[in-house]
């Protein structure tokens, strides 16, 4: 009976390893994939990867994506804000006075943000902010961009404020702190492991996001700017045109893009985990 | 004149009445103890005097509640809750803070400290008050996960006297915690009387009769009972009340 049971154990523990390696096999297969075509193109290109303009389609150089780089950092600085900040407040608002109207439509409205189709947003914001401003720009695609984030902000900062046991909300509000105090002297901190990795997978979200920049950041290729009101262009959406054209050295310079935007969400992900501490109740 | 009198207090939540017309005086520099079996409606009690009964979705509070001299369903609760200090029945020291921060947060949000050596003397006073001060005073600047459970109890009641109040309430401070941080706990209470009202719920008809100064019984939302505590122990007029003393309810 005993040792029946003891194997049933080790049976249980060899299932979840082989269920575990079966569901991480395919994750890893794409990261190594990734890794070893991009890198081979970034160490053939060299540091030129990082400055340098796209090649031209018969190119015999690999060139760089200093633009696409460029573009990316700039939108992710200006939406990643603009989406961090409206999302916290939403949360706030709903986890502070849950069956106040104006929280029950914000979080009507939020939900409903988040069933949008990201190319969808991509034309409202087109019609909204490229043609009023008679052009394609790093703003337009940022906003774009936040508009697609918010849902996910509000999302993960509603769920890590209310993930926050009751008690130290009573305890706050017993020590005379005010609501507001109570958010911020508590409630946030205590929440700020989860409201961090929020923030990070937002950050994913937005430098991964192709569709949305589709009709408005412009695909400027041919010089870097940080303009907020000068056409950009994205590593995603260099990564779409230039996997989907015939050219085997854009198909090279696309590799390189992904592995470079898969580190760099790998190293968000470990300075995360690295700076940000767990707070143990 | 007392430091909570209530008149024919009313708490419903939803459709639910929890407390029944509850008519209660508490004397200044007493410890008033509320006993009653579970669900009687003693923590609601308690959270009428403090107003975070607000917190309660759906309550509703009838009656006249005056609390220091406070019309207590009328004032502001932020400023009511200024003078009223509160340890709950589960240990909740904020886990982001330090032993030191917890008890000093207190002091500085209310005003009770100013300069550093102040807060520092405040935080010194609530922990010796509290019977922790020698077990903490080498890791001031550790996390309270690091005590044991009735430490941290200790470290929350530390952090309400932080706030100078006159008015304390216990909701079953001890009902977590082991016997011998139970029985410093109760030491630190019965020293405070002089210094700040104690109303304190307690299950336990012995612990309520080592430190009370006067009992009420609470039974189904009702107070079935109060006065004296000697006088409730020894003769006490209601069959719940003798029920209750002998552990039957």
């Amino acid at each position: 009976m005993y040792s029946w049971r003891k194997l049933r154990e080790k049976l249980f523990t060899c299932l979840i390893i082989a269920l575990s390696v079966l569901a991480i096999a395919p994750v890893l297969h794409i990261i190594l994939t990734v890794f070893a075509n991009g890198f081979a193109v970034i160490a053939k290109a060299g540091t030129s990867f990082f400055t340098d303009l796209p090649p031209t389609p018969l190119s015999k150089e690999v060139g760089g994506i200093a633009p696409s780089i460029a573009g990316t950092l700039l939108m992710t600085a200006i939406s990643l804000p603009i989406a961090v900040t409206l999302g916290l407040f939403a949360a706030i608002l709903t986890a502070e006075l849950p069956s106040n109207p104006l929280s029950l439509a914000v979080d009507a409205i939020a939900k409903s943000l988040a069933s949008i189709p990201t190319i969808a947003v991509s034309m409202i914001v087109y019609t909204l902010v490229v043609v009023p401003m008679k052009s394609f720009s790093a703003l337009a695609g940022a906003v774009a961009l936040a508009v697609i984030a918010l849902p996910y902000t509000y999302t993960y900062f509603s769920t890590a404020l209310r993930s926050v046991p009751s008690v130290y909300r009573e305890a706050a509000f017993a020590i005379a702190m005010s609501r507001w105090g109570a958010v911020v002297r508590v409630l946030i901190p205590v929440a700020r492991k989860a409201l961090t990795t929020g923030v990070l997978m937002t950050v994913a979200r937005v430098m991964g996001e192709t569709a949305a920049l589709l009709f408005t950041a412009g695909r400027f290729r041919t010089g870097v700017s940080f303009s907020p009101t000068a056409p950009a262009d994205a590593i995603p959406l260099l990564i779409f045109d230039y996997i989907l054209s015939p050219y085997a050295v854009w198909h090279q310079v696309a590799w390189g893009a992904t592995a470079l935007l898969l580190l760099a969400y790998l190293m968000v992900f470990l300075a995360t985990k690295l700076i940000v501490k767990e707070v143990r109740l | 004149m007392f430091a909570v009198e209530m008149n024919n207090v009313s708490v419903y939540i939803g459709d639910r009445q929890i407390l029944k017309e509850v008519t209660l005086r508490i004397p200044y520099n007493t410890v008033f103890v509320i006993m009653g079996p579970s669900g009687s409606g003693k923590t609601t009690l308690l959270r009428v005097i403090n107003r975070l009964i607000d917190l309660v979705e759906g309550a509703r509070v009838e009656g006249f509640v005056k609390v220091l001299n406070f019309d207590a369903l009328r004032s502001d609760p932020y400023e009511l809750r200024k003078y009223i200090g509160m340890v709950f029945q589960v240990p909740n020291p904020f886990p982001h803070l330090t032993i030191y921060e917890n008890v000093a947060v207190a002091a500085k949000i209310n005003g009770v400290a100013k300069s550093k050596r102040e807060l520092d003397e405040v935080v010194k006073w609530a922990l010796e008050k509290t019977m922790l001060w020698d077990e903490v005073k080498d890791r001031l600047y550790d996390h309270p996960h690091q005590l044991s459970g009735g430490q941290r109890q200790r470290l929350c009641l530390a952090r309400a006297l932080a706030m100078k109040p006159r008015l304390l309430l216990l909701d079953e401070p001890t009902a977590n915690i082991d016997p011998v941080n139970a029985r410093k706990l109760e030491e630190a209470i019965v020293s405070l009387k002089d210094e700040v009202t104690v109303v304190m719920v307690t299950h336990y008809p012995h612990q309520a009769a080592r430190v009370a100064d006067y009992v009420a019984v609470l039974y189904d939302g009702r107070v079935v009972e109060q006065g004296p505590a000697q006088q409730l122990f020894l003769r006490p007029s209601t069959e719940i009340a003798q029920k209750l003393l002998r552990g039957e309810i």
